[in-house]
């Protein structure tokens, strides 16, 4: 079985989370003070670190005895400097993986960050929100997760090729990599996007819209006009000279959403998703966390694993998003902490 | 055969019948690290000869030119390293060539609904015959089974069904959403992760594999540590930029028309460090302290920052040691002297667009050799001669009965 260690925050952990459930041996180091997390430490537990062997802080001579017996290691740390001060470029592991803010070189390589400087720093804040309000910042770990399934990929192609390397991931640029459009546009038509609220902005009617007993999403790109006049009973629409294509209906986007509004505002969630799936049109409805979790879809997928916390109590934790071979989704145990790296590996 | 790159995937074949957003990203990582990639393309997959509307990335160059399906901003950032084979497979000769290359595939992926390719009768039933080998990935919004299966899904109506647009806004009960489409770019790295996992269990077990991918479950997942708090009692909610754990943590104005900052103290050290250089606020404040006075903190720094410019005020935070950034529109991102230092935007595809790079960096991949997007059906003498054999005149035959092309039918 392949042997991952795993040492630093959240991004560590997730990476090190896909490694579990792709069958990997994964002893997971606790440096130290722990990154504020969006939930309490026993949540992220049973999230990340399930089906891992943990222990505890260690010295270097140590650290780097551990890491002599992975296969892999996956290190995280709050700069360049940092990565260094564990002794990384010393330890012998055939694959290892570095994850920082900004990166191990360049002159931001020691800049402190949380994810919403990086968020702020790699484009993402300056989009969302409403115009004419401060920017927001996206909640959760998106920047630390997404991060971390780049290096899981990369460290993955490695093993495949039968490679030893060395990654730097800078968590900014695993950002900017996936952005939409937002430096293209600039530089094919020199506009600098902003925030338009929920608007999707480009595609008319795009937006999140009230209706009796909660809030959906509907986004009516060019081809689903049609089928959505019927959607909200006005195909009279059609005819209408303000909405013939695309570019009209950004023109008349207020007239558009005020009709949208009242149409939808008197139905229920309910109805508007029958109705949407008779039409074929793209909705999506606002779902609480205890939506989510009594969601019919995702029980039918069997898509929650049972997980055990160090007291013994279940939880069930989301899956990761793909399935090979329609595999069941297991059953995990958060484990205790060992205190000592004697007889990990 | 052109187009690869050096890295480790080198070697490893893909098909890739992705359109839109999810499934191209997910495949350009995968370039980037060497594997040989061949887009097969739809006719009109490109959009027709006259576009109805400008793409939202706008044209490469500015001007939709004499083939504006080949300059479609967005879709060149996202399939440089590839060679494209425009392949009708509504033609029965069509889908024989497809299940030629399966058979010499590695991987094939698409993201189109949920029974796209089996109407096709292109499933992956038909696909294992021709190659049991295949890593077959699909990726439909809902996945392939379960009661939403038949659903319309597109990024931004998926993103309120995973519980996000609970937490993004500026208060509870003030749902907001991202208007980014990001279960894309999840859909996108997971895609290219399992990718690499059904590889490595193709080498360890053999045979090949049906790797599913919903863009849902993509976003669920990301959600996973409220969705567990929440079972332990917890209620997590919006709280603008705040967070449940750090204070200060937020976005601050600063001088210019909607210039800001973000900044965040994560432990005590940063707050004393922050208070060195906002001298109006009290040093001798714990987190349970500074969270309850939240209000009275961000007046005062935002006092701090408004006049100031937000990249000197990011500069002088670093410099204290505080974790602050510029809220970064483009110009500021292509500017910024880190991703310059570390050549992270590349100008490799025409008129010099800079493109988001690889951030990947490790030995032997070298974005020097990327190639830009290639025109529609540029490759389709090379693919069909260098993968599979095919002569001149078999290939002249498939282009003389239009199931080859090399532009958009009239």
């Amino acid at each position: 079985m392949e042997r991952v260690l795993e040492i630093g925050g959240v991004a560590a952990g997730y990476c090190g989370r896909i490694f579990v459930r792709a069958g990997a041996d994964v002893v997971r180091v606790e440096a130290g003070m722990r990154d504020p997390a969006w939930v309490s430490d026993t949540a992220m537990d049973v999230y990340l670190h399930a089906g891992k062997r943990s222990v505890g802080q260690m010295s270097a001579p140590l650290l780097q005895e551990l890491a002599a017996a992975a296969d892999v290691v996956v290190c995280e740390a709050s700069n360049a400097d940092a990565i260094d001060a564990l002794g990384f470029d010393g330890w012998s592991t055939p694959l290892k993986l570095a994850i920082t803010p900004f990166g191990r070189t360049g002159p931001k390589r020691n800049w402190q960050a949380s994810a919403n400087v990086i968020l702020a720093m790699g484009g993402y804040t300056q989009l969302m929100g409403d115009p004419g309000r401060a920017p927001l910042s996206l909640p959760g770990h998106y920047v630390e997760f997404q991060t971390a399934t780049l290096g899981y990929m990369a460290l993955n192609a490695c093993q495949l090729d039968g490679q030893n390397n060395t990654i730097d991931l800078a968590m900014l640029e695993s950002l900017m990599a996936l952005s939409q459009f937002t430096t293209v546009r600039w530089h094919c038509v020199s506009e600098v996007r902003s925030r338009h609220g929920s608007d999707f902005w480009f595609v008319v009617p795009s937006n999140l819209f009230a209706c009796s007993d909660g809030w959906v999403y509907i986004n009516v790109v060019p081809n689903f006009w049609d089928p959505f006049t019927v959607f909200i009973n006005r195909p009279e629409l059609l005819m209408d000279p303000r909405f013939a294509d695309n570019d009209l209906r950004m023109q008349h986007r207020d007239a558009l959403h005020a009709i949208t509004a009242a149409a939808l505002a008197d139905l229920s969630k309910q109805e508007l998703v029958a109705r949407a799936e008779e039409c074929r049109i793209p909705l999506g409805v606002v779902q609480s966390f205890d939506d989510v979790l009594a969601d019919p879809h995702l029980a039918a997928r069997d898509f929650f694993e049972q997980v055990q916390d160090s007291e013994g109590v279940t939880w069930r934790s989301p899956g990761l998003p793909f399935q090979i071979n329609r595999e069941s989704r297991r059953s995990r145990t958060v484990q205790a902490r060992a205190t000592r790296s004697g007889g990990i590996w | 055969m052109s187009g690869a790159v050096d890295g480790p995937l080198h070697g490893i074949k893909i098909l890739d019948l992705t359109h839109v957003w999810a499934g191209p990203l997910s495949v350009r990582f995968l370039a980037d690290l060497g594997a040989q990639v061949v887009k097969v393309e739809a006719p009109y997959g490109r959009g027709p000869r006259v576009y109805p509307m400008a793409p939202i990335g706008g044209w490469l160059g500015g001007e939709p030119g004499t083939e504006p399906w080949n300059v479609n901003a967005i879709f060149n950032k996202l399939h440089r390293n590839r060679r494209s084979l425009c392949l009708d497979l509504k033609q029965t000769h069509g889908r024989e060539t497809l299940l030629a290359l399966v058979g010499i595939a590695d991987v094939l992926i698409e993201n189109f609904s949920a029974d796209a390719m089996s109407r096709m009768g292109l499933g992956y039933d038909v696909l294992k015959l021709a190659n049991p080998q295949l890593i077959y990935v699909t990726m439909p919004g809902f996945g392939s089974t379960g009661p939403y299966r038949d659903r319309v899904a597109f990024g931004p109506t998926v993103e309120p069904m995973s519980g996000l647009s609970c937490m993004l806004g500026y208060g509870p009960g003030e749902p907001r959403n991202s208007a980014m489409a990001l279960m894309d770019p999840i859909g996108a790295t997971h895609g290219a992760a399992a990718v690499v996992t059904a590889l490595r269990q193709r080498e360890s077990e053999g045979g090949g594999a049906y790797v599913e991918l919903s863009l849902h479950e993509g976003g669920v997942a990301f959600s996973g540590p409220w969705l567990i708090e929440r079972q332990m009692g917890g209620n997590p909610m919006s709280t603008g930029n705040r967070h449940p754990h750090m204070a200060p943590h937020g976005v601050y104005p600063c001088a210019g028309d909607d210039q800001w900052v973000a900044l965040a103290c994560e432990n005590d050290d940063q707050w004393e460090a922050l208070c060195a250089v906002v001298e109006t606020l009290e040093r001798d404040m714990t987190l349970p302290l500074r969270r309850q006075n939240e209000d009275e903190i961000d007046a005062r720094i935002a006092a701090w920052t408004a006049p100031r410019a937000k990249q000197n005020v990011a500069d002088h935070l670093q410099n204290a040691g505080v974790p602050a950034g510029a809220v970064n529109a483009a110009p500021d991102m292509l500017a910024d002297a880190q991703v310059r230092e570390r050549n992270f935007f590349v100008a490799y595809e025409r008129f010099a667009t800079p493109m988001p790079g690889n951030p990947i960096h490790m030995a032997g991949l070298d974005p020097g050799q990327w190639s830009p997007c290639p025109a529609l059906g540029e490759h389709n003498d090379e693919v069909l001669s260098q993968w599979l054999g095919y002569d001149v005149d078999r290939i002249h035959a498939l282009r003389a009965t239009g199931v080859l092309l090399d532009e958009p039918p009239d």
